[in-house]
């Protein structure tokens, strides 16, 4: 292996970056789409999707970009995206100059569409109303950005104005990344190209020691295949891979990893992968056994996705401004402010009637501990972390292994993190860890750890679950590592709060075992991607409807986690409705449940509150002279509440009843 | 497990204050901040109070208003109690807290009781204690009732009509304990030496006493107090919610659509440490800092004020160019806040706004909203209209287990429970399960807990139980929920022709595979656990055993800070065992394992990568070589102003040379002192040692400053007389010895007369310092002839216990890492002239010395 100063210069600014905020969205992600204008790009072409109607490359890679500027705007409000169009003649009209965002020219035959910036609605909102116009007239486009013809703008100039452009419009410690779309796999046609290479791979070099990364998204079509050999593969570098950590030191320069090729219709799709820069949340030693240790970095593949929280605004007449929000803490009795490196901690004083006659001064010093001076019963921050860690350091250290069936289902009580070797830390990292994933996996096995992720967390007991890689045709594989799988302690675990219960019979159990075959998947299993949160979804075509001013259309709403009723009947109807009749004539049922009778509770008269008795009174609109203790029956069977007066409860019945 | 009633109960404490609770006692203390064993010593009753403090603390924790308790002493010196009122008797027996929720004033109270003068019984109090609860209990029957006795056993007891009291509190469903100060204990294992007579009797006694009772415990205190801090988990009972379960649309195909009344619970549920409250000295209004100095007398009180949060709001008036700038700060503020909500559940206080920008708004004037990138989106609500959803879980279609994927999961596991009252709706759900488990399937449903709410998605998987049938359900991700990152792949590189490499270090070899296939086996845990009781080792590692630490410390150090009044003096003890039980793997297999450990290390060879920081330090080294640098580096570390006139002359001698005749500085730098050496050889490894020196002056240790580096000149004039003038002597701030001619510098100071202490110490350094210093065996004669000149000096100047001292230590330095050992070797060689000196020798000089000749033989073999 050459020495590491050789290969692990370039990153190390990421690096050192990357320590400063490991936790998630700490720093603003910048994206410049780079989309190549050429004739081939703008040929009309049939839509696949909608009939009689045409589009264009040009048109699918500014949807896609108009796409991840919606999902960004609402994900990360800080991050900030440009388009740069190139191989066309348009040139930059002064005034698109004018809000100061772009400081020097750049080449020719690049036009900067959207200068680097944070989103808005009205930026999105040009590029939706430039895609409907297209729509109206297929010339839109090619009038809008005239493309260049006969010859090709030099790649190099297009990196250079990359980077013009990156550092004119970004922030200095942000992620920055140029998403290069095109479909032509050797653009320096005709005499010079062996020097318009060298250029392209100095300028690229440039780009990349300012600390951008290229994700090149090549389109390939039938009559246009794309070969990356032809001229990409000896101009992108190593460094290209999404990961923004990972540079190859062998010396057989390894193939960058994320070239894609992609038809156009998986273009959006590819994109959303690379949507999100990859960041770990912790990089911590793993601790195989004494003296045994190599490096890790952790990510979160799994996270719940919440809404965005509200702020606060405050109307300044002309614009709108954000409140930001500072929590003090004051001292009650006396109305002041207490500085927060001066505070201690200390356990809640009780409850209850505090006053007592011989200290009469309490009542005005109430809230208050009084211990002589310079004594002190409270701890301090230091300490209290203390507490919480256990006095160790973050890591990962291995206890043990265990059958891969050790690990049950319920034993989980937060979401899993990936950990995957990290060289920088420990040479010899990735090899060892290979070993163990390769050992585990065919041993059956799983490891049981100590985990400490973060100085101020708590440490916790983690299942290491081993993780084969696996080649996905959709453009992602599984990766080799570890899904690190957080156990319960005995405090989070609850006893079951049932514990006998009737039991079906055979034959009931086989006439559901009917339907369910019926409604199985063949080889299949839980899909995520089929489920987009409908909520979130809900919420965020709310707030963009919101920002662009517009009226919400609530039935264009389309919730795809709803069950597939009509497949589900037409399948198993006839099943289901067969298990039913056997549920009503199973004898198992005929048991009188006695419920268990808890100390303290009075013994009631004997209740029986038949359906059809309720129904009957409740058609004749009789349901008042039901008595309460028998409407808080029916109701508890049927999981409604029981709570509020007599009134409430006739209504509830009634409402229950309207609905089934 | 079913989880006992929490709260309900009346706790009765009654404390012994007899004068014996007064015998001041040793405690251990856990160790201070230097691992030095540290005691305290306090009364008895002190030290069995922390009992009743810690036992008194745990029900002001739990905060639970039906937890209550009271507090009778017997031994009092006065009689205040309600049978004592009525019927008289029972003396010295007062009721010293009422029966009520206890809070810190209660503690207070517990902490100013005293050993009294009057000896009280502990029967007559427990009388008194059950009729007191028993009053407070009159309409509360159904509560707990439990007493507990603290007592040392050293004062008379009323044995008689002792089965009547049991009978009593046996009616009543009293549970007693008794808490023996200094009681023997088999299992602790702890046995009192000189136990009075009495105590052995009233040990007996209570023994006889709990053993007739339903449900009684004695035991000893230092036993008690190690149990109140065991980890003890807080047994909650989930509570059923009702829902439904749905297959099918049964609204318009309701002959079809299944509906089944089912009860979900939680089946795990996050615990996090019960949070801190936040205190601060409190000030009076207008007292500065120096006014609060003034009165550190006795008696000062300091208090410490309960801290409450109040939110402000602040909007930035930043000209328009700065905003950028700010964004960042409060960008990285909100980070920090979010993980510190993550972790302690409570809002940390930002960082203060930068006061000149910021102007403060008062709330009404606020109004909510989102940002839609830099656009404001109104929402006055706080939020848009729910997505609509009905109540109840649907089942969405099945798949096999095997498919399920374990890392999916996201959360806290539910039962699925049937309805408990009825028998049909559980029999609809076992058929589903049994049918479900027998199929080895589980449901993809989607769960929506009460009308409105948002739903989500989740599996249900078939639980066949002994006695009952459930689904447990698990939560898993949305598709917004996934990230897909990409990961270069471990095994599958390819190089830029698109070849596949199957050697490289990534790659493991077979050779490392095999170790780690040992390793793997060898720390095995399956059967490293405790025996069953056929003998049957278990697997090690049991999550309903393995308590949270954080809980439970941040528990044990809450109740720590409520009992003592200051923390630095009574810090917190170390962690109960039990929760550090699993921080380890166990020694069964650390030791089974540590063959297969050294393989893997050796077949590995995984490295740490050195910091960036350490490279940029080297560059700085190379530089160093430039002569003139090298010089200057040396001015700038010479402190005392002789040195540095010494060196700056230095400085134009070797620029006049080097501007003069270049190839005469060259030959100054290949010039050595040994002359046998090869000139070729010995310019390479003058590099070498400039190098690795100037390393040392740009960061020497504090203990040897000065100017370590041998200049070129030494060659030049080996005379000592003209040395003084144009030579740097490598002299050390405060030394009269340099380490360039220890010798000549040693001889001259001794020439002096009036410094040979001092001479004699500092030759001692310097030849330890120029021993460990690398390239040291160059000048071995001139440091054997340091040796010699030091020794004869000591014996003759009755230095010899510096001498003996000094050599002791070069010895050590020598034989240690990194030390000298072919330097030591070479002493042995010179062998006993250059020894300790031993008595006999010190003897002739009329000097003494506590070396035997012996001694010194042995010392040099």
């Amino acid at each position: 292996m050459p020495p590491y100063d050789d290969w692990n210069r370039i990153d190390e600014e990421e690096e050192e970056e990357l320590q400063d905020t490991s936790f998630f969205e700490g720093k603003r992600d910048v994206i410049l789409f780079c989309i190549d204008c050429s004739e081939s790009m703008l040929e009309l072409r049939d839509d696949p999707n909608y009939e009689d109607t045409q589009t264009c490359h040009v048109y699918t890679a500014l949807e896609a970009a108009m796409q991840i500027q919606k999902k960004k705007v609402i994900v990360g409000p800080n991050d900030f995206v440009g388009i740069l169009l190139f191989n066309t003649t348009r040139k930059a009209e002064t005034t698109r100059n004018g809000n100061g965002n772009q400081g020097s020219e750049i080449k020719r035959y690049t036009y900067l569409f959207q200068p680097i910036g944070p989103l808005n609605a009205p930026t999105i909102q040009e590029i939706i109303q430039l895609l409907d116009a297209f729509r109206e007239n297929s010339d839109e486009l090619k009038s809008t950005f005239p493309p260049l013809t006969g010859k090709r703008v030099a790649m190099g100039d297009v990196f250079t104005s990359c980077n013009w452009v990156l550092r004119d419009g970004a922030p200095k410690t942000a992620t920055k990344r140029v998403f290069l779309i095109t479909d032509e796999d050797d653009p320096h046609l005709g005499p010079g190209s062996k020097q318009l290479i060298t250029s392209a791979r100095t300028t690229l070099i440039d780009l990349t020691q300012s600390g951008v990364t290229v994700e090149p998204f090549f389109i390939s079509t039938e009559d246009k295949p794309f070969e990356i050999s032809k001229f990409y593969s000896s101009v992108l570098l190593p460094t290209n891979l999404t990961d923004e950590d990972e540079i190859d030191p062998s010396d057989p320069s390894v193939l960058p990893e994320s070239i894609s090729i992609s038809r156009i219709e998986d273009l959006l799709s590819q994109m959303r992968f690379r949507e999100v820069p990859k960041r770990a949340h912790f990089s911590i030693p793993f601790q195989l056994a004494e003296g045994f240790t190599i490096g890790v970095k952790g990510y979160g593949l799994v996270t719940e996705q919440k809404k965005g929280t509200y702020k606060y605004f405050v109307d300044l007449g002309d614009r709108m401004e954000v409140a930001s929000v500072r929590t003090v803490y004051i001292d009650e009795a006396r109305q002041l402010e207490v500085d927060s490196s001066t505070i201690v901690y200390g356990m809640a004083l009780g409850a209850g009637p505090a006053a007592d006659e011989e200290e009469e001064e309490s009542a005005k010093d109430s809230n208050a501990r009084v211990v002589k001076a310079g004594k002190r019963p409270f701890f301090t921050a230091e300490d209290i972390r203390s507490f919480r860690t256990m006095g160790l350091e973050p890591g990962i250290k291995l206890l043990g292994f265990k059958r891969r069936n050790e690990l049950a289902f319920e034993d989980n009580i937060k979401h899993s993190q990936f950990i995957y070797p990290d060289e920088m830390t420990y040479a010899g990292s990735k090899r060892t860890f290979s070993a163990l994933i390769k050992s585990l996996i065919k041993k059956k096995r799983i490891g049981l750890a100590l985990v400490l992720t973060r100085r101020n967390a708590s440490p916790t007991f983690c299942v290491l679950l081993p993780q084969e890689e696996k080649a996905d045709e959709g453009g992602w594989s599984d990766p080799a590592g570890f899904h690190l799988i957080h156990l319960p302690f005995a405090d989070d675990i609850r006893a079951a709060s049932v514990v006998t219960g009737v039991r079906a019979s055979d034959d009931l159990k086989d006439a559901a075992r009917a339907w369910i075959d019926k409604l199985s998947v063949k080889n299949g299993a839980y899909p995520p991607d089929s489920y987009p949160n409908p909520a979130l979804a809900y919420h965020n075509a709310q707030l963009e409807a919101s920002a662009f001013r517009e009226q919400y259309d609530p039935t264009t709403f389309e919730d795809l986690t709803l069950p597939k009723e009509e497949i589900i009947h037409k399948r198993a109807g006839t099943l289901m409705k067969a298990w039913k009749v056997a549920l009503v004539n199973d004898k198992s049922a005929d048991v009188v449940i006695t419920p268990g009778t808890i100390a303290g509770t009075k013994r009631k008269a004997e209740l029986t509150v038949d359906e059809a008795e309720i129904r009957s009174m409740y058609e004749v609109d009789n349901l008042g002279k039901m008595r309460v203790d028998q409407l808080k029956e029916f109701l508890r069977s049927k999981s409604q509440p029981v709570s509020g007066k007599k009134a409430e409860l006739i209504e509830r019945v009634a409402e229950w009843l309207d609905a089934h | 497990m079913v989880a006992e009633r929490a709260g309900y109960t009346v706790t009765m404490f009654l404390i012994d204050t007899s004068p014996s609770m007064g015998t001041v006692r040793t405690v251990d203390l856990p160790p201070g901040p230097n691992g030095e064993a540290q005691t305290a010593e306090m009364t008895n009753l002190e030290w069995a109070l922390q009992f009743v403090k810690l036992k008194i603390q745990e029900m002001i924790f739990n905060g639970r208003k039906t937890d209550q308790c009271g507090v009778i002493v017997f031994g009092s010196e006065n009689t205040d109690n309600i049978i004592n009122e009525k019927n008289g008797g029972y003396e010295n027996v007062s009721e010293y807290i009422p029966v009520g929720q206890p809070n810190a004033r209660t503690l207070a109270k517990i902490d100013a009781l005293e050993p009294s003068s009057v000896c009280g019984d502990p029967i007559d109090a427990l009388i008194v204690g059950i009729e007191t609860q028993a009053e407070y209990l009159a309409s509360k029957k159904t509560w707990t009732r439990k007493i507990i006795i603290v007592t040392d056993g050293e004062s008379p007891i009323e044995v008689e009509d002792w089965e009547a009291t049991v009978h009593k509190m046996d009616a009543l469903d009293i549970s007693l304990t008794v808490v023996g100060v200094d009681f023997d204990d088999e299992e602790l294992p702890y046995t009192e030496p000189n136990k009075t007579v009495i105590k052995t009797a009233n040990e007996e006694f209570y023994h006889t006493f709990i053993d007739a009772m339903k449900n009684g415990v004695v035991g000893t205190c230092a036993f008690a107090l190690q149990e109140t801090m065991r980890p003890d988990v807080k047994q909650t009972k989930s509570t059923l919610m009702g829902t439904v379960l749905r297959l099918g649309d049964v609204d318009t195909k309701s002959d079809e659509a299944i509906e089944i009344i089912i009860k979900t619970s939680k089946c795990t549920a996050l615990a996090r440490p019960k949070s801190w409250k936040k205190f601060a000295i409190r000030k009076e209004a207008g007292e500065d800092e120096s006014s609060m100095k003034v009165d550190e007398d006795e008696d000062a009180s300091v208090a410490y004020a309960q801290l409450k949060m109040r939110s402000e709001y602040y909007i930035d008036t930043t000209p328009e160019g700065e905003v950028d700038k700010d964004m960042d700060v409060k960008m990285e503020e909100e980070d920090e806040s979010l993980l510190e909500e993550e972790e302690e559940g409570t809002e940390k206080p930002k960082e203060k706004p930068k006061k000149e920008h910021m102007e403060k708004v008062e709330k009404e004037q606020l109004v909510r909203g989102f940002k839609y990138g830099t656009t404001y989106a109104p929402c006055p609500d706080g939020q848009f209209p729910r997505l609509p959803t009905k109540k109840g879980i649907d089942i969405c279609g099945f798949f096999l287990a095997k498919n399920f994927r374990r890392e999916l999961s996201m959360g806290e596991i539910q039962y699925v429970w049937a309805d408990p009252g009825s028998a049909q709706q559980q029999v609809a759900l076992s058929s589903i399960v049994q049918a479900l488990y027998e199929k080895d399937a589980m449901a993809i449903a989607r769960w929506v807990t009460k009308d409105g709410m948002d739903p989500k998605m989740g599996v249900l998987k078939p639980v066949v139980f002994d006695e009952v049938d459930c689904l447990l359900w698990a939560q898993m991700p949305f598709a917004d929920d996934i990230r897909k990152y990409t990961f270069a792949s471990l095994d599958h590189l390819v190089n830029k022709k698109g070849e596949l490499i199957t050697e490289h270090p990534y790659i493991p070899t077979q050779e490392q595979l095999d170790a780690m296939d040992n390793f793997v086996d060898c720390m095995d845990l399956m059967d490293a656990g405790e025996k069953d009781e056929e003998g049957h080792r278990q697997p090690w590692f049991d999550t309903l055993l393995s308590y949270n630490p954080a809980i439970h410390r941040t528990k044990q150090a809450l109740f720590h800070s409520a009992i003592v009044s200051d923390i630095t003096t009574n810090p917190l003890p170390p962690p109960h065992p039990e929760l550090l039980k699993y921080f380890n793997p166990p020694k069964r297999v650390l030791k089974r394992s540590r063959e297969a450990l050294e393989e893997c290390k050796s077949a590995f060879k995984v490295k740490p990568v050195p910091k960036k920081v350490a490279r940029i330090r080297q560059d700085g080294h190379v530089h160093a070589l430039d002569e003139d640098d090298t010089l200057l580096l040396l001015d700038r570390k010479q402190p005392s102003p002789t040195a540095r006139l010494q060196s700056r002359m230095d400085i134009t001698v070797t620029e006049a040379e080097a501007e003069v005749s270049p190839t005469r500085a060259k030959a100054k730098a290949k010039a050595k002192p040994k002359p046998d050496e090869s000139e070729t050889e010995s310019e390479s490894e003058v590099e070498d040692e400039e190098l690795l020196l100037s390393k040392k002056s740009i960061s020497p240790p504090p203990k040897k400053p000065g100017a370590p580096l041998p200049t070129p000149e030494r060659s030049l004039s080996p005379s000592a007389d003209d040395m003084d003038i144009d030579i740097d002597r490598g002299r050390a701030p405060g030394r009269i010895i340099g380490t360039t001619y220890p010798l000549v510098d040693f001889r001259k100071n001794l020439e002096r007369g009036d410094v040979v202490s001092k001479a004699v110490e500092d030759l001692g350094a310097v030849v330890t310092e120029i021993v460990m210093r690398p390239f040291a065996s160059r000048r071995k004669g001139e440091l054997m002839e340091c040796l010699e000149a030091l020794r004869d000096t000591c014996l003759k100047e009755d230095e010899i216990e510096a001498w003996n001292a000094f050599l002791e230590e070069l010895k050590d330095k020598c034989t240690s890492e990194p030390g000298n050992s072919e330097f030591w070797s070479q002493v042995k060689e010179v062998g006993r002239s250059l020894s300790l000196i031993s008595d006999k020798e010190a003897k002739k000089y009329g000097g003494t010395s506590d070396v035997s000749e012996k001694k010194a033989n042995e010392f040099i073999s």
